[in-house]
């Protein structure tokens, strides 16, 4: 009997990986844009239950693996004008700018400090990049309901393990539209951040949660994200999305 | 009044498409100094700062316009509207344009010209290659970056960049005043003459490279030291020193780099300085830092080394070779989201001079800042550091920003 079930698993094991591949792929492939923007509406409740507000606009060209992306903070006024680059690559992690205005330096987030919050908000500078889908292992780990939509549950592990602060990855995937409804991950093992993705709605033929609730789950504090004014496949530029297009950008 | 209304649906409507926008902020930072100093009695020195930016955007083209407004309680603000543009002044402007410029872009190739800040360089403790940069150094631990008008053009890729600039005049850095605790003068009465400022251009180029594991950039520049030397003239008949600030020669060739490096990364800056003025030094000087960020701590630690390859005569202000002989560390922590702790210290490698500064700042609701700190100098008198050793310092600060 035992040897039967051993035998089965070794046979749906990887069937099953191949279906948390494919069901990744068509959930990136369904969300695909030549390009994206909004104004990203930010609200930060700390463990204290402080709330602070900040805002950004955030313009992306292509999709994952290839993407570039460039966030420029446009509230509160202490810090409107600061911004982040994103290079996103297909075969590891992404290259990372931050240009100050005031002091009129742009300087490379490395990718051990990738960890660190990005300005406050729970989310990290890594959980702002694109992650094609070569670079992680999947496994179908089982299906459950999330907000009242059926979801597949998938665990993703990173192939490079230094190139991610996350050791697992723990997403679910709504059957209906292939949107990611919640992302858990995991330090050794641990659940160390909640994103969870509401709110999704059709936009321009591409369903996209338009509210992303990240909860850091150690630090007790969240960030929740309104995407407002989203736009997709508008023009724009490749030279856009350089360092020198930081600092002109102001 | 049709013309009036057409111009002013037209900037409505440029508004609206988002190609206008405008940050400044209104400051105003209270010193406390403990100790007397020999040449000035004020123990407290007030000063407020408006400062407004806007930026405009038309396809190819961009326009940023920047003022300045300056008051303080000791004299180190002019009490005219004076050097609006070419900032040459020993005291700080009341009024002064900090920005005005317009940018090309074109694929490639971007042209800026106009009154500008221009960095380069990748260290943070302490910046050789960056020449285009002078500093007001009214408060010597305490500078900030100066614009200067020049015209930049910066062509390339993502990956290579050459970095091209021209500006017709020296700004020089800002010098403390000689009646004020930040110059610490010689024991003779000091008569400052006007100040020898070249009239020449300077320009420069930098050709910088990004690659998946690391960056690194060559610079070259000729112009003049935007830090002054000084002649020394005795005047016996008055019984006293004449001095002028003169502005040498300067040719600079330096490089940069960063890579991560394990857990940290690791940036290097070196450049050799030379120059045809008899009384300047030949010298290098160099930086070697880590930085890390982890978890709410941000660090950066490193040496700044020099080396003198030809000593000359004249005294000098020179808060960067000051800098250097040193180790420098920085440390920041987030409190949380609101409030953050940041802490600096300069230790000069012969333990003769030591710079500590620790602040925490606060975050008022959406446009308040309030910051706390206080500044420590120890050392002795021949040490750059040591000699400003009656300057420890609190510092008050109130910031509202728009």
């Amino acid at each position: 009997m035992s040897r039967g079930l051993l035998m089965l698993a070794a046979v749906v094991a990887p069937l099953m990986a191949q279906d948390a591949r494919q069901i990744v792929e068509e959930s990136q492939r369904r969300g695909r844009a030549n390009s994206q923007r909004y104004e990203g509406v930010l609200e930060v409740t700390g463990a204290d239950g402080k709330v602070t507000r900040k805002s950004w606009v955030s313009w992306r060209l292509g999709s994952y693996g290839a993407s570039k992306a460039v966030i420029r903070f446009t509230a509160p006024a202490e810090v409107k004008g600061v911004a982040l680059l994103v290079i996103n690559h297909p075969d590891r992690s992404s290259d990372q700018w931050m240009w100050t205005p005031a002091i009129a330096r742009d300087r490379r987030i490395a990718l051990q400090d990738r960890s660190t919050r990005f300005f406050g908000t729970d989310f990290s500078f890594e959980d702002l990049e694109e992650r094609d889908v070569e670079q992680y292992d999947y496994k179908l780990t089982g299906e459950e309901s999330i907000g009242g939509a059926a979801c597949w549950r998938i665990e993703a592990r990173p192939r490079q393990t230094k190139s991610s602060q996350y050791t697992l990855t723990r997403t679910w995937i709504r059957k209906d539209n292939y949107v990611p409804a919640q992302y858990e991950n995991f330090v050794k093992e641990q659940p160390v951040r909640r994103l969870e993705q509401k709110d999704i709605q059709q936009t321009q033929g591409i369903w996209t949660a338009r509210t992303l609730e990240m909860t850091d789950l150690r630090r007790k504090s969240r960030t929740v994200l309104r995407l407002e004014k989203l736009e997709y496949n508008i023009p724009l530029k490749d030279d856009e999305f350089t360092v020198q297009a930081l600092r002109r950008e102001q | 009044m049709r013309l009036r209304a057409a111009l002013f649906a037209a900037l409505a409507l440029a508004a609206r498409a988002q190609n206008f926008s405008q940050r400044g902020f209104i400051e105003t930072t209270s010193l406390f100094y403990p100790q007397d100093a020999p040449n000035d009695s004020g123990n407290v020195v007030g000063s407020a700062l408006f400062r407004y930016e806007a930026f405009y955007k038309l396809t190819n083209l961009r326009f940023a316009a920047g003022v300045d407004a300056r008051a303080d309680t000791h004299q180190q603000t002019d009490r005219e509207f004076r050097h609006i543009w070419w900032d040459r002044s020993r005291r700080r402007p009341l009024f002064a344009v900090r920005r005005l410029s317009a940018t090309y872009t074109r694929g490639r190739l971007t042209v800026e010209a106009g009154k500008q800040l221009i960095r380069w360089g990748k260290a943070d403790v302490l910046t050789p290659t960056d020449r285009f940069a002078p500093r007001d150094f009214l408060n010597v631990v305490d500078s900030e970056y100066l614009p200067i008008t020049a015209a930049r053009l910066t062509y390339g890729t993502q990956a290579d960049t050459l970095d091209l600039i021209f500006s017709p005049r020296l700004t020089p850095s800002r010098v403390p005043l000689l009646n004020q605790r930040w110059a610490v003068l010689p024991p003779v009465p000091v008569h400052e003459l006007d100040p020898d400022l070249p009239g020449g251009p300077q320009f420069g180029a930098r050709w910088n490279h990004i690659g998946a594991a690391a960056e690194y950039s060559f610079s070259f520049y000729n112009g003049y030291d935007h830090l002054p030397l000084f002649r020394v003239q005795p005047n016996f008949a008055l019984l006293r020193a004449d001095i002028q600030r003169f502005y040498p020669q300067m040719r600079m060739y330096g490089a940069d780099a960063a890579a991560p490096v394990g857990p940290v990364t690791l940036k290097a800056e070196a450049a050799y300085f030379t120059s045809n003025n008899p009384s300047a030094d030949n010298y290098a000087l160099w930086v070697l830092q880590v930085e890390r960020q982890a978890g709410e701590w941000s660090l950066v630690a490193g040496y700044a080394g020099e080396v003198v390859a030809e000593s000359r005569s004249a005294p000098g202000f020179s808060p960067v070779r000051g800098y250097t002989r040193a180790v420098v560390a920085r440390a920041g922590y987030t409190l949380d989201v609101n409030r953050s702790l940041a802490l600096e210290a300069v230790v000069r490698q012969n333990g003769k001079g030591v710079y500590a500064k620790a602040e925490y700042s606060q975050a008022l609701g959406p446009h308040w800042r309030a910051t706390v700190g206080a500044a420590l100098i120890r050392g002795t008198d021949g040490d750059f550091l040591g000699k400003y050793r009656r300057n420890s310092h609190a510092i008050l600060s109130l910031r509202y920003s728009f």
